[in-house]
C-alpha cells in the first residue's frame, strides 16, 4: 500500500503524513437532513393533534353526546376552496425550483410571487371559514380540538411563508444558482409539507364530518 | 434569461477553506456552538438547583403531618414544578448543551449544522424556562390560582418543546451529514450515537406533547378550565413510564464513553454499545401511552418490562469493559458508573409501575421512579460529562475531591430519595403529593430518609454548579492537556479548549470507532496503552 511504503521511507520518530481527506460533505445534505428532521417533527405534531381530535370525538360518542354542536354548520365551499388554493400553491412552489434549475430567473420570481399570493389567499379563506363556522373556542371539545388543529396549521403555513419569502429575497440578491439551490428546495419542501398537512386536515376535520 | 453561477467555494473545488480568525462574538450574539453549549450547561445546572431545592422543600413538608413551610396551593404547584424543571429545564437541555458542544468535535465537523438555529434554540429555552418559573411564582400551573399565569405556564411549556425540537434539528443534522471522512454511522462515538438515537426519538415525541399543550392552552384560555384532575396526565407522561428512560439515553451515552477510557479498556464490541443505546431510546418512545386507558394494555406492560433489558445490558457491557481494564478511582468513572446503577434502578421501578395489578400508579412509587432516573441517572450522567469533558469545555480539570464529593452526594442522595419513595409507595400506598399519613409506622422514617436524600441531591447540585462557575470564571485548577484521559475519539485531537474552527489541522481518515488510535497504528506498532495515548498525539 502507498501509505505503508511512504511510512517506510520516513525517518525514525517522524509521524508519517496521513492520506488526504476526501472532499467534505456538501451543505446541501445538511439542509436536506435538517428539513427532513423538521418535517418529521411537524408530522408528529399534527399526528398528535389529530389523535387528540379523534380521541375526544370517541369519548363524546361513547358518552352519547353530540360531537359537533347542533347549530354549527360547516361552510363546505369556502373550506374546500381554501385547501384547494393551498394545494395549488404547492404546484407554483415546485415551479420555482424547476425554473431555477432551468436558469430561468424571471419565471422563478413569478412562481415565488404566485406561491405567496396563493398562500395568503388560503389564510384569507380559512379566516373567512372560521367566521362562517360561528364556533366559539372553549365551548366544547369539538371547538377546542378543531381550533388546536387549524391554528397550528395556520402557524405552519405562516412559517412556510416566511421561509419562501426569505428565499425570494435571497434569490433577488442573486444568491442561488442551478447548482446551488438547496435552500430554495428546502423552503419549497417545507411548503409542500404544509400543503399536504392541509389536505389531511381537510379530509379528517371537514370531509369526514359531513363535507361535500 | 441566463444566470450567473456563484463562484465555487475552495472547499467544494477540492481546495482548502481559508482559516480566518473569526472575531469572538459576545454571549448574546454568539452562534459558536461551543459558546452556546457552555451557556446551555450552566443554565441547565442552575435549573437543576431549582428542581432539587424544590424536591427538598417537598421532603421537608412530608417530615411531619400537615404543612409547615408552604401553603396547600404552593405545595401542590411545587409538586408539579419539580418534575417539570427536572425533565424539561435540566435533563433535556443539559444533554442538548453537551451535544451542541461535543457532537461537532466528536464527528470531526468544523461547526454545528444551522449554528444560528442552535443559538436561537438556547435563547428560546432560556426564555421558556424563566417564564415557566415566573408563571409558577405568579400562581400558574395545573392547579394554579391565576388564569393569566396558567396561560403563561402552558405557553412556556410549548416554547420549551419548540426550543428542544429546534436544537435537535441542528444536532441531528450534524451527526448525520457532517461526520468526518471515513466515519460511518457504525463508527460514530457512543455519546454522539446516544444523542442521535435518543434525540431522534425525542424529536418525534416532543411535538406530541406540544400538540396536547396547544389543545390545553386553547381550552384554558377561552374557558378558564383545564378539564378534570386527570388532565395533568396528558402532560406528565413525558417524564413517566416509559419516556423518562428516553430522556436519560444521553446520560447512558456519557457512561459508555467514560468507562472504557478511564479503565484503559475498550468495549468488546462497539456495535453492542450502539444496540443497547438504540434499544433504550426505542423502548422509551411513549407518546402512544399518554392516555390513562392505554396503561392497562398488554403492550404497555410489555414495554415497561422490556425497558429493564437494555439497562441491564448496558451495566453488563460496561462492567465487562471495566473488568478487562484497570479500574482507577477517578471522579468521572465513579459518576458514570453511578448513573448506570440508577438507570437500572429506574428501569426496575418503571417495570413494576407498568404492572396494573400492583396499583403503584399515583403513589410515591411514581415519584421514586422519576427521582432515580432524573436525579440519579440524569444528574450523575451530567456530572460525569462535566468532569470528563471539562478540559475540552473550559481548558481546566475539575477537582478530583469535589468530583468524589459530588458522587457521594448525588449517588447516595438520589438513592436515599428514590428508594424511600419507592418503599413508601409499595408498603404504605402513600399518594404522590401527600402531606398527611395515617396508620403506617414506617412512613415517617421513610419520609425522613427521602428528605435527607433530597437535601443531599440539592447540596450536590449546588456544589457542582458552584465548582463549575468558580473554576471557569477564575480558570482555577490544573490546566488541562489536550487529551488528559487518553481518549481516542476526535474531540481529543484538538486543543483544550478548541479553536474557533474546532480543528487546526487536517483530521485523520476515520477507520474505526477509535480514530486517534488508528493514527497511532499508522505510525507503527504500539502497545495497548500507547494505542490510546500515543495515538492521540499522532492524531493531532
Amino acid at each position: 500500500m502507498t501509505a505503508t511504503s511512504s511510512a517506510a521511507t520516513v525517518e525514525p520518530g517522524v509521524i508519517p503524513a496521513l492520506p488526504p481527506a476526501p472532499e467534505p460533505p456538501r451543505r446541501g445534505r445538511v439542509v436536506l437532513v435538517g428539513t427532513v428532521a423538521a418535517i418529521a417533527a411537524g408530522v408528529m405534531l399534527f399526528g398528535g393533534l389529530l389523535a387528540a381530535y379523534f380521541s375526544a370525538r370517541d369519548l363524546a360518542e361513547a358518552a352519547g353526546e353530540a360531537w359537533r354542536p347542533q347549530d354549527v354548520v360547516l361552510p363546505n365551499v369556502p373550506l374546500f376552496m381554501a385547501y384547494l388554493t393551498l394545494l395549488m400553491s404547492s404546484v407554483t412552489a415546485q415551479w420555482s425550483v424547476s425554473a431555477l434549475a432551468a436558469r430561468d430567473r424571471r419565471t422563478m420570481y413569478v412562481a415565488i410571487g404566485l406561491t405567496l399570493v396563493l398562500g395568503l389567499a388560503f389564510v384569507n379563506a380559512l379566516s373567512f371559514s372560521w367566521s362562517q363556522l360561528g364556533l366559539a373556542a372553549g365551548t366544547s371539545s369539538y371547538a377546542d380540538t378543531v381550533y388546536a388543529v387549524t391554528v397550528s396549521h395556520l402557524l405552519v403555513v405562516i412559517a412556510a411563508h416566511v421561509a419562501v419569502l426569505v428565499m425570494g429575497f435571497r434569490a433577488l440578491g442573486g444568491q442561488f444558482s442551478p447548482r446551488k439551490r438547496e435552500l430554495v428546495a428546502a423552503a419549497v419542501g417545507f411548503w409542500h409539507f404544509s400543503s399536504l398537512i392541509g389536505v389531511v386536515i381537510w379530509y379528517c376535520l371537514w370531509f369526514l364530518e359531513g363535507g361535500p | 434569461m441566463t444566470m450567473t453561477e456563484a463562484r465555487p467555494s475552495p472547499a467544494a473545488s477540492g481546495g482548502v477553506e481559508p482559516q480566518g480568525q473569526p472575531v469572538r462574538a459576545g454571549w448574546f450574539s454568539t452562534s459558536d456552538h461551543k459558546d452556546v453549549g457552555r451557556l446551555y450547561l450552566v443554565t441547565a445546572l442552575i435549573f437543576l438547583v431549582v428542581s432539587a431545592v424544590g424536591a427538598l422543600l417537598l421532603g421537608i413538608e412530608r417530615l411531619d403531618g400537615g404543612l409547615q413551610v408552604l401553603d396547600r396551593q404552593a405545595f401542590t404547584r411545587l409538586s408539579t414544578l419539580v418534575p417539570e424543571a427536572g425533565a424539561l429545564l435540566f435533563v433535556v437541555p443539559f444533554f442538548l448543551g453537551a451535544a451542541t458542544y461535543l457532537v461537532p468535535l466528536q464527528v470531526g465537523a468544523p461547526d454545528i449544522a444551522f449554528a444560528r438555529g442552535s443559538a436561537l434554540a438556547y435563547w428560546t429555552y432560556l426564555i421558556g424556562g424563566a417564564t415557566l418559573v415566573a408563571a409558577y411564582a405568579a400562581g400558574g400551573g395545573f392547579e394554579g390560582s391565576s388564569d393569566v399565569a396558567t396561560d403563561l405556564y402552558l405557553l412556556s411549556l410549548i416554547v420549551l418543546t419548540v426550543a428542544t425540537v429546534t436544537a435537535l434539528v441542528s444536532i441531528l443534522a450534524t451527526v448525520i451529514a457532517l461526520r468526518a471522512p471515513g466515519m460511518t454511522m457504525l463508527r460514530t462515538p457512543l455519546f454522539s450515537w446516544s444523542v442521535l438515537v435518543g434525540g431522534g426519538v425525542i424529536l418525534l415525541t416532543a411535538p406530541v406533547l406540544a400538540a396536547r399543550l396547544v389543545e390545553l392552552f386553547i381550552r384554558h384560555h377561552f374557558s378558564g378550565e383545564l378539564g378534570d384532575p386527570q388532565s395533568y396526565g396528558l402532560v406528565s407522561w413525558f417524564w413517566g413510564v416509559p419516556t423518562a428512560m428516553l430522556l436519560v439515553v444521553p446520560a447512558a451515552g456519557v457512561a459508555a464513553e467514560v468507562v472504557p477510557v478511564l479503565t484503559a479498556s475498550r468495549l468488546r464490541e462497539h456495535r453492542a454499545g450502539m444496540v443497547v443505546l438504540a434499544a433504550l431510546a426505542l423502548l422509551g418512545f411513549g407518546a402512544w401511552a399518554q392516555v390513562e386507558a392505554s396503561r392497562d394494555d398488554l403492550l404497555y406492560i410489555a414495554v415497561s418490562l422490556a425497558g429493564v433489558l437494555p439497562a441491564l445490558a448496558l451495566l453488563g457491557v460496561l462492567g465487562d469493559t471495566a473488568r478487562r481494564g484497570r479500574i482507577v478511582r477517578k471522579a468521572p468513572l465513579l459518576l458514570a458508573l453511578g448513573a448506570v446503577v440508577h438507570l437500572v434502578l429506574g428501569a426496575l421501578a418503571g417495570a413494576l409501575l407498568g404492572i396494573p395489578a400492583l396499583e403503584l400508579r399515583g403513589t410515591a412509587w411514581e415519584a421514586g421512579h422519576f427521582e432515580a432516573l432524573i436525579f440519579g441517572t440524569g444528574a450523575l450522567g451530567a456530572y460525569a460529562a462535566l468532569w470528563y469533558w471539562a478540559p475540552k469545555l473550559w481548558g481546566v480539570r475539575l477537582g478530583e475531591g469535589s468530583g468524589t464529593l459530588a458522587f457521594f452526594l448525588g449517588f447516595w442522595g438520589a438513592a436515599l430519595l428514590a428508594v424511600a419513595d419507592l418503599a413508601n409507595g409499595l408498603l404504605s400506598d402513600q399518594p404522590r403529593a401527600a402531606t398527611e399519613f395515617e396508620g403506617e409506622a414506617l412512613a415517617p422514617v421513610l419520609n425522613g430518609a427521602a428528605a435527607l436524600g433530597a437535601a443531599m441531591v440539592a447540596l450536590g447540585a449546588v456544589l457542582v454548579t458552584a465548582q463549575v462557575i468558580v473554576r471557569i470564571r477564575r480558570r482555577r485548577g490544573a490546566r488541562a492537556d489536550d487529551d488528559p484521559w487518553g481518549g481516542a475519539t476526535l474531540e481529543w485531537a484538538t486543543t483544550s479548549p478548541p479553536p474557533p474552527t474546532n480543528f487546526e489541522g487536517p483530521l485523520p481518515v476515520v477507520r474505526s470507532p477509535y480514530p486517534l488510535s488508528d493514527a497511532g497504528d499508522d505510525a507503527g506498532p504500539v502497545g495497548d496503552d500507547a494505542a490510546s495515548n500515543g495515538g492521540a498525539e499522532a492524531g493531532r
